[in-house]
């Protein structure tokens, strides 16, 4: 179960049914970024591929017959219009096509009515309609995928095909369950499950063997857990996405000051990278010992190599040399990262925010949070945007509280021009879910979480800027332990009742996943687990709230009339 | 092993049964045999452990500890990585649709092709035995194609507007179909000429005046839109698959001499090791002649796509961008494979090493061997036949990681001896194998050499 090595194979299948020769790759957009994601250009030279052409711009009308050309595209309407026309006068010797989805048999007619000089050699489906982040994680790039609380029709149509894409890569015809209440998980959850059952011949693989559970494809809402994506984070993969943002694998180092102009624009790729791969997941301390560690050892190298005296000096690092040479141009690049990281922490205050971030979630003291969370949100060292996550974190923490301060905080924030019409929208956006279960520390009725609040308030918290568990974390556990989450998260269809726990989880998160479940997806993998996660896109606290904008516009204002004099504000 | 439950630990050569230091190898063996000589079975056991702790010591010496600190701060966690993730894994599901393509495609084609056909065998008889009259022309071209009567078509059948005297009726030379002037398309002779006989060069008209509409009836044939567009793409079907432009030829220069240099690199890679093991199966010649070859294949390879570079394109063109890509994948496979080559390591520092190390071994082993054999004398073991065995069999075993030339010398007397002959033949393959470059068999010559060589010895022995 690893998504990157999916997406690798499919292309390398296109690129060996090619044959040998000089070879161009057309693509869209969208698969673009799909095979960027899963080779650099210098493996698919290696290939043999020597020339990228996007399908959907700025083609010209060069003719070079002696290219074989891979065609690899979503298989939309107006692709299946580009590639017609480029049938009809091919600009390259012959044709390899691949359509990276379930593609209706009467364009496949079209085409074949097109291809007047039989230059077309391959026609297949392959099923790499996804953008592959981690192994265990992928993205559909759907930056924003409700409206009034409901479907955009385009982000539901293609998160179904990014879904069965993974699920055909994978090989797995899994049960599905979805989170109960929510209509969006549910309608994704039934088109899912039709899709499945009228491309049946497609998903005939054979059931597991000795009453073995299938495998489980979860869909779960971001709704239920808008939190997680508004907490500072402190391992790698998370915080740069965070703090700098990652986009396609790609990070913008631009407006870093005094940056390399090598390093304006780095990738970060855990299937290029070998110290990315190593410590996506690390915490930030430990990840700067590891470069400190890796800097001293090559710097001793670089003083060996001075003093190279002997036979077997020369000999140890020539044989070093090469792992030396290739790992001194990623080091470097880590290195800008982390120093920018290290920077906006302290500048931004982060350490001490953290701390009441993961405070106000994991522990119930409402007036002393509240004193803290205003004080911070008042304090002109405080990025303003950073304020504004601690009110949204306290006005849902807090909504029904006798003395919920929310309106206080919010003139605090409006004094200083801050974002304020994000909060009644974010507490429209909660689930009603939510609501009553994310904050749930003190609710009799839960006697095993009350059980473990108090056996974790006993042993001390290990790190007080992690202690915060997300919602998929503690879902997938239930599942890996055999409870029972039929209540909460009901099969789409009549499954018969498996006792043991299904061995392989698809989780998909509709409104965006975000790099501390996909690190806690990691620690269950690395448990021997096999979780593979995705998301409509993946969120960083900003990303997210654009989300929530776009999501909330349209619905009506239930939970925070109170709150509607600064909503008015924002509309007017 | 003997600390187990044992608190301190003691270092040095230990006797494995009193444990007392007994400071060198020698002194712990004699002790051993004075003092333990009751455990008999235990000696071959501990003349084992000896010998294989040696060897251990022995090629520890030469790695340092630098490059595993580095490998190993760099693979935190990748056992735990890999097992999950980086396993193998299959290819995913994937759906055909090309029998149902060919199936939409093929009939159609098959269709288009006899009517392409039928004007091909046309316009070659239009232009066999042309007259070069214009009035001729006309009368030759209705002989062969029937053409339609004009007072049955009122209306351009492509523009839909009617004929009168501005706008005249005009046929089809090909399939005698009738259209207006406008709508008219024209081929001029040389063109047809190519497409009736692709093989043959014809003056390749100006790309410019294939649009222009050229009027002069004797140079050109008129003919409908349908029936130009059938031998438009007939006549680039066979132009994609008769051209073989010179880039081509250089790509496939370059893939080959690609291929061809992997084994080359990789038997280097293997010499090297093998050299620095101090193995005599090759020698530094054969590593600086297999480098240098390696070397004049990347001068090669370098040039062949600098010449790429060279070639007329467009800037700004498909064309000079696969240029630039395509050096870029020279280089970077010159790069990858062949830049980063091992050094050849110096002659006479690394035969110095080579011989110091063979002769300490040789010494030891020697030493170790008289010692052991000594105390055997000394102590009486003799109706020991197992051991007599043992010892010559390490004794042979001994010898082959040797060189060979100290036993030879001492039987050069045998000169007539088969096994002589055909060691001396073996020996003059390896060498024209070396000359050749033909390192795979210098191996397999070697290894046979060997075996020649311990069967000799084995048979001397004996006699």
């Amino acid at each position: 179960m690893n998504v990157i090595k999916s997406v690798q194979l499919y292309i390398d299948k296109m690129i060996e049914e090619a044959g040998v020769g000089m070879k161009i790759l057309l693509m869209d957009r969208e698969t673009t970024s799909i095979v960027s994601m899963a080779f650099s250009q210098t493996e698919m030279l290696q290939k043999e591929v020597y020339l990228f052409e996007r399908i959907d711009s700025g083609r010209s009308n060069e003719r070079l017959k002696y290219l074989k050309c891979i065609v690899f595209i979503r298989p939309t309407r107006e692709n299946i219009l580009r590639l017609s026309n480029e049938l009809k006068s091919p600009k390259y010797g012959s044709y390899f096509i691949y359509f990276s989805n379930v593609i209706p048999r009467t364009d496949i007619k079209t085409l074949a009515e097109c291809d007047e000089s039989e230059s077309v050699r391959e026609v297949k489906e392959v099923y790499a309609d996804f953008l592959s982040i981690n192994a265990n994680l992928f993205s559909l790039n759907i930056p924003t995928c409700l409206h009034a609380l409901n479907w955009y029709q385009d982000a539901l149509d293609r998160s179904v095909s990014g879904i069965i894409g993974v699920l055909l890569s994978l090989k797995i015809r899994p049960a599905i369950r979805f989170k109960n209440g929510s209509n969006v998980a549910q309608q994704l959850a039934k088109k899912i499950f039709d899709t499945m059952n009228k491309e049946s011949s497609l998903f005939s693989f054979r059931p597991p063997e000795n009453g073995d559970a299938p495998p489980l494809l979860l869909i779960l809402d971001r709704r239920d857990d808008p939190v997680t994506p508004l907490l500072t984070q402190w391992t790698y993969q998370a915080m740069v996405h965070q703090l700098l943002t990652i986009k396609n694998n790609r990070v913008d180092l631009s407006s870093v000051v005094g940056v390399p102009s090598e390093l304006k624009e780095v990738v970060l790729s855990a299937e290029q990278d070998e110290f990315y791969e190593k410590n996506l997941n690390s915490n930030f301390g430990e990840i700067a010992t590891t470069i400190r560690d890796l800097i001293e050892s090559f710097q001793l190298k670089a003083k060996e190599q001075k003093k190279i005296e002997t036979i077997q000096d020369m000999k140890n690092f020539v044989e070093t040399y090469p792992q030396f040479k290739k790992m001194s141009g990623t080091v470097n690049k880590h290195l800008v990262v982390i120093s920018e990281l290290s920077m906006q922490i302290s500048k931004k205050a982060l350490l001490e925010l953290s701390e009441l971030e993961q405070d106000m979630v994991c522990r119930a003291d409402h007036s002393a949070q509240l004193q803290k969370v205003k004080k911070l949100v008042a304090e002109e060292r405080i990025n303003i945007d950073d304020a504004l996550r601690l009110i949204l974190l306290y006005s849902m923490r807090y909504e029904r509280h006798a003395n919920c301060g929310t309106v206080g905080l919010l003139n605090a924030l409006k004094a200083r021009n801050g974002r304020t019409h994000l909060v009644p929208k974010m507490l429209e956006y909660i689930s009603q879910y939510a609501r009553t279960e994310l904050f749930s520390t003190v609710k009799i009725t839960d006697a095993v979480k009350l059980t473990r609040q108090l056996i974790k308030g006993m042993k001390g918290v290990e790190n007080v800027y992690t202690q915060h568990v997300c919602v998929l974390k503690e879902i997938l556990e239930e599942i890996f332990k055999g409870r029972s989450i039929d209540q909460h998260y009901p099969f789409i269809n009549d499954v018969p009742a498996y006792r043991r726990p299904p061995k392989e989880i698809v989780a998909f998160i509709i409104g965006g996943a975000t790099y501390e479940e996909a690190m806690a997806v990691h620690q269950l993998n690395q448990m021997g687990y096999r979780v593979i996660l995705g998301g409509t896109t993946i969120h960083n606290s900003e990303s997210f709230l654009d989300e929530v904008i776009a999501a909330t516009n349209g619905a009506p204002f239930k939970h925070s009339r109170s709150l509607q004099a600064f909503h008015s504000a924002s509309n007017a | 092993m003997f600390s187990d439950n044992d608190s301190e630990i003691i270092e040095g050569f230990l006797c494995p049964i009193c444990r007392s230091d007994e400071k060198t190898a020698e002194d712990l063996l004699r002790h051993f045999e004075d003092e333990h000589s009751e455990e008999k079975d235990l000696i071959s056991t501990f003349r084992d452990v000896f010998k294989s702790a040696k060897k251990k010591i022995l090629n520890n010496l030469d790695e340092r500890e630098i490059s595993k600190a580095i490998e190993s701060s760099l693979s935190i966690n990748k056992s735990i990585i890999r097992v999950d993730f980086k396993g193998p894994q299959e290819i995913g599901i994937f759906k055909d649709h090309f029998e149902y393509f060919k199936a939409i495609r093929n009939p159609r084609l098959e269709r288009y092709a006899t009517e392409t056909n039928k004007l091909i065998i046309r316009l070659n008889k239009l232009l066999t035995n042309r007259p070069t009259d214009p009035q001729q022309i006309k009368q030759h071209e209705q002989n062969l194609v029937p053409w339609i009567d004009g007072k049955l078509v009122k209306l351009c059948p492509s523009c839909a507007k009617s004929f009168f005297f501005t706008r005249r009726q005009h046929h089809c030379r090909l399939c005698g179909a009738i259209m207006c002037n406008e709508c008219s398309h024209f081929l001029s002779i040389d063109e047809s000429m190519s497409i009736i006989n692709p093989s043959h060069e014809y003056p390749k008209p100006d790309s410019s005046q294939t649009d222009v509409i050229i009027k002069e009836p004797e140079d050109t044939i008129r003919m409908c839109e349908h029936c130009l567009h059938l031998l438009e793409t007939r006549k680039e079907m066979q132009d994609g698959r008769l051209a073989r432009p010179f880039i081509t030829k250089l790509y496939e220069r370059i893939e080959t001499l690609k291929k061809e240099v992997m084994p080359d690199i990789a038997m280097y890679e293997k010499i090297i090791k093998s050299l620095y093991k101090g193995d005599s199966v090759y020698t530094i010649a054969d590593a600086s002649a297999l480098r240098g070859k390696i070397g004049s294949i990347a001068e090669l390879l370098d040039d062949l796509s600098k010449k790429a570079l060279t070639l007329k394109a467009q800037q700004g063109s498909r064309e000079e961008a696969l240029h630039k890509s395509l050096r870029m994948g020279v280089i970077k496979f010159i790069k990858e494979y062949m830049l980063e080559l091992p050094q050849i390591p110096v002659e006479d520092e690394i035969k110095k090493i080579q011989q110091k190390r063979v002769m300490e071994l040789n010494q030891k082993i020697e030493r170790d061997r008289r010692l052991a054999q000594e105390a055997f004398e000394k102590y009486d073991l003799c109706g020991d036949i197992s051991y007599a065995a043992t010892s010559s069999k390490t004794g042979s075993a001994l010898r082959t990681v040797d060189n060979w030339s100290g036993y030879q010398e001492q039987n050069q007397t045998n000169a007539n001896d088969p096994l002589i002959i055909q060691i001396n033949i073996v020996k003059g393959y390896i060498k024209q194998a070396r000359e050749a470059m033909r390192f795979e068999e210098i191996e397999s010559l070697e290894a046979n050499l060997k075996e020649l060589q311990h069967e000799y010895w084995l048979k001397t022995q004996n006699n």
